[in-house]
């Protein structure tokens, strides 16, 4: 008792200070009190998220340029946030990425497009030459027949390249990554070559390229070439003998895409060992496309005379067609315009297939020469002239006598000189007739001699269909000699006349199978000019 | 076959590609430095029982006009620095360059030779200054291109130190650690 009462003394004291009064919790404290301490340190900033964040912030940059050496486990793990906070922020604020791009993305741009009009423009150039060329028919031919693809065919059947060496040049570091060629006797000195082949690459690219994303893509040097194909990782380089197709590049890029596929360990953490890259090489023969270079120059430059030539052949027809068609057109309007009793109004020259046609339309006089004629005349085909001539009575004084002519004609051959029954004796009042007749006659023999022609005039005797044939015939012989003689009597030369006996073979018809009697005991002329008509 | 890429790196004229033609026999002209900027020459070394193909880009000496390009030292995995022993500024140039090539490609393994021992007694370059690039703890050697000095060991010893890095990756080479 007397050690309690000073104890609980000091546990007041204590409890004031903090310090348990239980003396086992006491004895705890005076023995593990500075661990304890630690501990409730320790708890606190691990269980205060400000305060590990704190901490956390002072060494995450090591930790993780720490962690990015122990392999890319770290970059896998980000990816997806990576990418999706790139999307959220795309999608917040479109802006600020186009901005950021800006600077680049015209030089990017440009090199694409550049890149690819090229590649346009190379592959436009063959496929006419191809086209056109009889190597290339007989190759489509084949393709169609093989079903093979077309630019398959072109890369076994152009016999004007050679693929000799293709070299893996490991990108970063310009060595050596694989290399096969045609030749056994490989030269030992390919690490050197790859080596100087990147040399001169950067070289070029350092000197001469602006922008980046421009690489040297071949370098020719006569009839050799160096295709050069970048990948990320690695270069593919291909000598190349002759004129490589363009399918040759699809081959390589084709290759160098199946490099980075299966090789992309290899590719990513080369360390110079040749070994881990040997597997390359199976891929790499299958390049080694192409055979011995033609012998002779090659056809390019004859390709184009394919075409060439029959189009210009053609283009010389059509043109002299088209010449000689409007020459043709010219002429014949010209003599329509000159020809008396024609007036054209209107002309249009059509095309239709490679011949002329047209429209004519205008005034036509029947004393006129025939239109149609004049076109044929002139090498047009009339028929393909669609033609409207309305009928007129031209005043050109050309048409003036051969009007007279044709109405004295008209006049005489309208007349009729009539008979009585088994008669041959002219009535009075025929001779009257014959009178007026007489001097139209007399007017168109003068008409013709000073045409320097003749007059002939037919002068038909005819009976009724009564009596027997032969006494018409002889009846009708005498009418005809009885008007002839009456007109020989008023002084016209009997040289122009014939006289003919018709009998009753042309009785005046009225109705189809009855006749007038009275009118068919007659004489009827015919006159003809010259040499027109006997 | 392993295969490595050196970089010859100095000042204009110090003789590194006399030590290159030393060690190997060229089938590149000369002519290629000047034009491309750099040539390439191929040695087969053998550092414990592995053969190791050293690919030798030779650069173009660093002057006043030429500037060593940081394309050509891409993907190298150690370097020489060459010093002319009769010319103390090619001295100074290499502590330019070797920090600059650092910064470049990183921490790689070098070895920095002062040429044209053969001319000791008319160096201008100094005893302090080779410990103090020890100080540094740079490895140096003593070599001549002229009788053929220190050539072999020089290849030796610089490929000796680049097997001894562990594989670290590419992507990883050029961080500061």
């Amino acid at each position: 008792m007397s050690l309690a009462s000073p104890l609980r003394e000091v546990a007041g004291q204590d409890a004031e200070q903090g310090i348990p009064a239980d003396p086992y919790q006491r004895l705890r404290q005076l023995l593990l009190g500075p661990e304890q301490a630690a501990i409730a340190g320790l708890q606190q900033r691990l269980d205060d998220p400000e305060l590990r964040a704190e901490e956390l912030s002072r060494i995450i940059a090591e930790a993780i340029a720490l962690r990015a050496r122990h392999g890319n486990a770290l970059q896998k793990a980000l990816n997806p946030l990576l990418e999706e906070a790139l999307r959220v922020s795309v999608k917040r604020n479109p802006q600020l990425l186009a901005d950021t791009l800006f600077p680049i993305i015209g030089r990017a741009v440009r090199a694409s497009v550049a890149h690819s009009l090229r590649v346009i423009v190379e592959s436009l150039n063959e496929t006419v030459e191809r086209s056109v060329s009889w190597d290339g028919l007989k190759w489509r031919l084949e393709s169609f027949r093989t079903g093979k693809p077309f630019g398959e065919i072109v890369l076994a059947k152009s016999l004007r390249y050679r693929v000799q060496q293709v070299f893996v040049v490991h990108r970063e570091t310009g060595l050596l990554l694989a290399h096969v060629s045609r030749e056994l006797d490989t030269v030992q000195e390919n690490e050197m070559i790859s080596g100087m082949l990147t040399a001169v690459q950067d070289f070029i690219h350092d000197s001469f390229a602006e922008t980046d994303g421009t690489e040297l893509d071949s370098v020719e040097l006569g009839e050799f070439n160096v295709w050069i194909q970048h990948g990320p990782k690695a270069t593919l380089c291909a000598v190349v003998t002759g004129t490589p197709p363009r399918e040759l590049r699809t081959v390589l890029q084709r290759t160098l895409e199946d490099l980075h596929s299966q090789f992309a360990d290899v590719l990513g953490h080369y360390d110079g060992d040749t070994e881990s890259a040997s597997g390359m090489r199976p891929l790499l023969q299958a390049c080694l496309v192409g055979q011995q270079p033609r012998e002779g120059k090659p056809t390019r430059s004859r390709a184009w005379l394919w075409v060439a030539l029959p189009v210009a052949a053609l283009l010389f027809a059509l043109v002299v067609n088209w010449l000689v068609q409007r020459h043709r057109w010219n002429v014949a309007i010209a003599n329509l315009r000159a020809e008396p009793g024609i007036v054209l109004t209107s002309e249009q020259r059509t095309w239709r297939g490679y011949r002329t046609s047209g429209l004519l339309s205008g005034l036509h006089d029947p004393m006129a020469a025939d239109p149609a004629g004049i076109l044929r005349r002139a090498g047009i085909d009339a028929a393909r002239v669609n033609a409207r001539w309305e009928q007129y009575t031209s005043l050109d004084p050309r048409f003036e006598l051969p009007r007279h002519i044709a109405e004295e004609k008209a006049f005489v051959e309208r007349q009729v000189i009539l008979f009585r029954v088994n008669s041959s004796q002219l009535d009075p009042e025929q001779l009257l007739k014959l009178n007026d007749i007489q001097s139209a006659l007399r007017r168109l023999q003068d008409y013709a001699s000073a045409g320097g022609t003749k007059l002939k005039v037919e002068i038909a005797g005819h009976t009724d269909p009564t009596g027997q044939e032969v006494k018409n015939a002889t009846l009708s012989q005498k009418r005809a000699e009885e008007v002839m003689k009456a007109l020989t009597d008023r002084g016209i030369g009997a040289d122009a006349f014939i006289p003919v006996a018709k009998a009753s073979q042309a009785p005046f018809q009225w109705k189809a199978g009855s006749y007038i009697p009275e009118l068919s005991r007659r004489v009827t002329f015919r006159v003809t000019m010259g040499d027109q008509r006997q | 076959m392993i295969q490595k890429k050196i970089c010859m790196i100095g000042a204009f004229g110090v003789g590194k590609t006399s030590l290159v033609a030393r060690f190997v026999r060229s089938i590149f002209s000369e002519k290629y430095q000047t034009t491309v900027g750099v040539k390439i020459d191929k040695k087969v070394v053998e550092v414990g029982g592995q053969q190791v193909t050293l690919v030798l880009w030779d650069i173009a000496g660093e002057d006043a006009l030429t500037t060593v390009k940081v394309s050509q030292l891409r993907g190298a995995s150690g370097y020489i620095l060459v010093v002319d022993g009769l010319r103390k500024a090619t001295y100074e140039t290499a502590l330019d360059l070797q920090r600059r090539v650092g910064e470049a490609i990183g921490p790689v393994p070098f070895l920095c030779v002062l040429n044209k021992n053969d001319l000791r007694e008319r160096w201008d370059v100094t005893e302090a200054d080779v410990e103090a690039l020890r100080q540094k703890s740079w490895p140096v050697l003593y070599g001549s291109a002229k009788n053929g000095e220190g050539v072999e060991e020089l290849f030796q010893d610089l490929t000796t130190a680049i097997l001894k890095v562990p594989n670290v990756r590419d992507d990883t080479a050029g961080e500061a650690t």
